[in-house]
């Protein structure tokens, strides 16, 4: 359904819009007062892919810059608004993309920006003993000074005022194997309402890369989260690559895919074993578990560890794959491949199964599109993004591979897009070890990065993964933002879980495969 | 004098209350390491011979924690509730003749086998009033599952029940257990099949499992449960997963009966009841790892569609054999 | 023949799950765990365990130490000479630090059992490599 006709720099120019082509993106447009909005609009009216896929704050001095960043069905733009420090307002989009709800309330959080006409304001990562009027984001933030208020000690009320019961998922609950909570509201077994809160564990990674050079940044944004580190690491070194304007050895960015691919392909099985636990099938869960483990001895035989790979760095990667391990490499995964179809024969065939996930947590494509969910959540509603695809990066471009979409949009199907993208995984790594260029595995780059700015975007396991990297002209970076699928998608968690049983939300919950330590950076 | 020393022997020892503790950890070995297998892994390995001593271990573990009891909880029964479940289960097991007679001998009584089962219907009321006295929402959810679940199948156990009952002619268990000398999984297969699936709802083992549904509601009824009333809670579960087997194996596979070959007869009887009772816990633990968990109302419109509808059927089909074919042969 | 083995196959492939047959295999094939802590397990070639540092090699630069993201290289003196002294509870074992070493006098061990319930335990102090051992300063 990609419809490439569409040029935005024509629909934008239409609308008398300040456009810079090529920057941040495929445009970079500049939108003041308010004029946001009709950006949005006029996107919105001629593609109904487009969605926003995060929103940026950041202190530029005297004014705070506020990017929208948007994706079309073809192109990436940036919409580029500043609001003044002292009276930093702007009107919402949720009215236009309900799903930029939490990436407003992040960026009112981290930076003080009001977004007028917001439907429910208020704390979302900050803990809630911070003080007002107090913004981590901000360059005059000075980490010693803060003065927390003290902690509320009013009891936590179990019901509401309607007599039903709340039942707290989290922030510790043996089905969140990460803390954040979710307060489920119940009336018997049926679900009411859901209210999020994230930020239980979060580490202010955005700031922290503002204090350590590039070098060592790549090992900080890497662990943000364990399970797609070197998704991480790769959205970070090419941001800086792009500006740096380094062009990588073509080794190197075959050996970057085949790291990216071990990577989607312990994600995957870890969360089609995690789907299993939830939906109390043990058994899955122990045998996808079993045929995860070869595949993380071989990411430690290829990068050095079993989970944070820690190989990819800035102009290349810091470790070459040896021709003694392809074999090995090619022998463990046609052993994976032979498992597949009894996976498969188990999500088609299986009743118990089909029984827990069919029709559970099913998200219309309208839905998806609305609330911009990202990768196999997407793709499971028939929307067909996938970055690797729309804008290829390191070698997939060059590797055939198909883009796997359900339209059923429910569990099962989310499911099943990551079952097929277990196979997928598997054909691109074998491709490219069989042509795995010669050459260089990494070239020279200075340490200090010229002033400049760029977005770029990864396919995660989870979805789109989006960083946005300013520098300075140092060695550090200005500002570091990042954006991570899961924070995109619990916006589907919500709206599907309300109207079901209770013992449906683990299941529809981890067939987002949730990561919370991505979400809370 | 010797009598009563016999007796306090059999209540205290063997076949009675020590034999059964034993027998209940070595059968919760068994359904680990069993479990363990078919799911590729090792189970219980280091503790004893091939781990046999983990259930004791972790029921000793269990003893030496700290005892938290809630404030807002409902003291006396939360406290007694997982005893009593316990000694109502190990005293439902006294009436089945695991050595060829009962516990206490000359127990047995005419309808022995409605007490018996109006036994399993105290123990989950029992389960159910420790989760409820628990005041904490998980544990009220869990107990209302334990309820939902339990009334529903508690039925079509009834009537599966009789199946035997009318082959044999008789609601007494020795007299059922004594006519089998063609065991009555041969006479009535479909009986055997529907009851140990119901055994499975009743307890909660998976697909049945919902009122612990750890992913849902943390431990269910168990949730506020720790220390020595935990141990007696969890033990109370294992109790009733050897008393279902029992059960089973009484009905249907013809309980202490088999050949002798030397020696006493009492012996031999409780080694075949104990590879019965391994048999059926082997079988219904294969059930448990080919299927997920189902969920509450899933659960609840299989009873009523299904189990009830084909446990009536079975039924009919039971008795019209018991009084019209099998005289004859 | 044919044909009830036909009906079989297709049974299986439509309707039976095949984990029914699966689940009775591994009844009698080894567990695929492992008994860890009794049976070791050797990491791969070139995995990052802990550090070994080669006093000989250091020519004190201090590069290591500048480098090292996680702050875990404290430069100490010994014998009038700044060495890294290894701090491995803050260490994330990236190996930037052997990486941007001149003279290659950081290297990598296939250790990895590091826990301990004593913090100094995980101090690696610079020390003469034990020639014995091959393994320098054990702590
Ligand atoms: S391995 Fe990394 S974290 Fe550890 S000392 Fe070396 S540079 Fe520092
Ligand atoms: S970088 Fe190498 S030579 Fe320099 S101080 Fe560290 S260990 Fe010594």
């Amino acid at each position: 359904m990609a419809n490439n006709d569409i040029n935005i720099l024509k629909v934008l120019e239409a609308k008398n819009f300040q456009i810079q082509p090529g920057k941040l993106g495929t445009v970079a447009i500049q939108a003041g007062g308010g004029k946001h909005r009709d950006a949005l609009k006029a996107l919105l009216e001629v593609d109904e892919k487009t969605a926003v896929t995060a929103i940026t704050g950041i202190d530029l001095g005297d004014n705070i810059g506020v990017y929208y960043h948007v994706r079309t069905s073809n192109a990436f733009a940036t919409i580029q608004c500043e609001v003044p420090k002292d009276k930093p307002t702007l009107a919402t989009i949720t009215d236009l993309v309900p799903g930029a709800a939490f990436h407003e309330l992040e960026v009112t959080d981290l930076l003080g920006v009001v977004f007028v006409g917001h439907p429910s304001p208020g704390r979302f990562v900050l803990p809630d003993t911070w003080p007002e009027g107090v913004y981590p984001l901000r360059k005059d933030f000075k980490p010693s000074e803060i003065k927390f208020n003290p902690p509320s000690t009013e009891d936590v009320s179990l019901s509401d005022d309607r007599g039903l019961v709340k039942i707290v998922i989290g922030p510790h609950h043996p089905a969140l194997l990460e803390p954040e909570k979710f307060a489920v509201l119940v009336d018997g077994e049926t679900v009411k309402n859901v209210e999020p809160r994230i930020g239980y564990v979060h580490r202010g990674v955005e700031k922290a890369a503002e204090s350590k050079t590039y070098l060592q940044g790549v090992y900080l944004v890497e662990r943000i989260c364990g399970i797609c580190n070197s998704c991480h690491a790769t959205a970070f070194v090419e941001a800086v690559e792009k500006i740096l304007k380094t062009e990588v050895p073509p080794r190197a960015k075959y050996i970057r895919t085949i790291i990216l691919e071990l990577n989607r392909l312990h994600s995957h099985l870890l969360t089609l074993g995690h789907a299993g636990l939830e939906i109390g099938y043990e058994t899955l869960f122990q045998y996808f578990w079993r045929d995860r483990e070869p595949i993380m001895d071989l990411t430690e035989m290829v990068t050095g560890n079993r989970v944070i790979s820690s190989s990819l760095t800035v102009g290349g990667v810091r470790r070459d794959i040896k021709e003694t391990d392809i074999p090995k490499i090619k022998a463990t995964l046609a052993a994976l491949r032979k498992k597949i179809p009894f996976y498969k024969q188990m999500y088609e065939n299986e009743p118990s199964l089909k029984m827990r996930m069919q029709k559970v947590g099913t998200l219309s494509r309208e839905d998806a599109l609305k609330l911009c969910v990202v990768g196999p959540v997407a793709r499971g509603s028939g929307v067909d993004i996938d970055v690797r695809k729309d804008e290829p990066y390191e070698a997939y471009g060059e590797i055939p591979f198909k883009e796997i979409v359900y339209t059923a949009g429910d569990t099962w199907a989310r499911m099943n897009v990551r079952m097929d993208e277990v196979e997928e995984s598997i054909n691109i790594i074998e491709y490219a070890l069989d042509h795995l260029p010669g050459g260089a595995y990494r070239v020279k780059v200075p340490r200090v990065v010229p002033p400049g700015e760029a977005v770029n975007r990864v396919e995660a396991p989870r979805g789109e993964l989006f960083y946005y990297v300013k520098s300075n002209g140092t060695a550090f970076p200005e500002r570091v933002k990042v954006r991570t699928p899961t924070f995109a998608n619990i916006p589907a968690f919500l709206k599907t879980a309300i109207g079901e049983n209770i013992a449906d939300v683990p299941p529809n919950f981890v067939s987002l495969d949730p990561c919370f330590s991505c979400t809370d950076r | 004098m010797i009598d009563y020393l016999w007796l306090v022997f059999r209540v205290l020892v063997f076949p009675g209350f020590t034999f059964l503790l034993f027998l209940t950890m070595f059968c919760d070995w068994i359904e680990r390491k069993i479990e363990a297998r078919m799911q590729n892994r090792m189970g219980p390995s280091f503790t004893g011979p091939s781990g046999i001593l983990q259930p004791l271990a972790d029921f000793i573990k269990l003893l030496t924690k700290e005892e938290i009891t809630p404030n807002d909880s409902r003291k006396y029964i939360f406290r007694f509730a997982p005893l009593f479940a316990f000694s109502v289960l190990v005293f439902a097991l006294c009436f089945l003749p695991i050595d060829g007679t009962s516990v206490i001998p000359d127990a047995s009584f005419g309808g022995d086998l409605i007490f018996v089962m109006a036994l399993i219907s105290v123990a989950n009321f029992l389960l159910f009033l420790s989760g409820w006295s628990s005041s904490n929402p998980y544990s009220s959810i869990g107990a209302a599952r334990v309820l939902t679940q339990f009334l529903g199948y508690d039925i079509p156990l009834f009537l599966l029940a009789l199946a035997p009952a009318f082959l044999a002619g008789s609601l007494t268990i020795a007299t059922i257990v004594d006519s089998q000398w063609i065991p009555f999984v041969v006479l009535a297969p479909w009986a055997f099949v529907l009851f140990i699936i119901t055994m499975q709802a009743e307890l909660e083992k998976d697909p049945f499992d919902i009122p612990h549904a750890e992913s849902e509601v943390v431990a269910g009824h168990e949730t506020e449960y720790s220390g020595g009333k935990l141990a007696f809670l969890k033990f109370a579960r294992d109790v009733q997963i050897v008393f279902g087997s029992s059960l089973i194996t009484v009905l249907f596979l013809g309980g202490a009966n088999g050949p002798v070959f030397f020696g006493l007869q009492a012996l031999w009887g409780t080694l075949w009841f104990v590879l019965k009772v391994v048999v059926i816990i082997i079988i219904s633990e294969y059930m448990t790892v080919l299927f997920a968990r189902l969920r509450i109302d899933q659960i609840v419109k299989a009873n009523w569609k299904f189990m009830l509808p084909l446990s009536v059927l079975s039924l009919l089909l039971t008795i019209g054999l018991a009084v019209w074919v099998y005289p004859m042969v | 023949m044919g044909l009830p083995y036909g009906v079989i196959s297709m049974a299986k492939k439509n309707f039976l799950s095949p984990i029914f047959s699966e689940v009775l295999n591994h009844l009698f094939k080894k567990p695929a765990t492992g008994k860890y802590p009794f049976v070791k397990c050797t990491p791969a070639e070139g995995f990052r365990g802990r550090q070994v540092f080669d006093i000989g090699l250091c020519v004190s630069c201090g590069l290591c130490s500048r480098d090292c993201p996680a702050k875990a290289i404290e430069m100490v003196d010994v014998n009038g000479k700044k060495r890294p002294m290894f701090l491995l509870d803050r260490c994330i074992f990236c190996y930037q630090c052997a990486e941007s070493c001149p003279r290659n006098a950081i290297k990598s061990t296939e250790i990895f059992e590091l826990a301990t319930t004593n913090k100094s335990d995980l101090v690696l102090k610079p020390q003469p490599l034990d020639q014995k051992a091959g393994v320098s300063n054990v702590a």
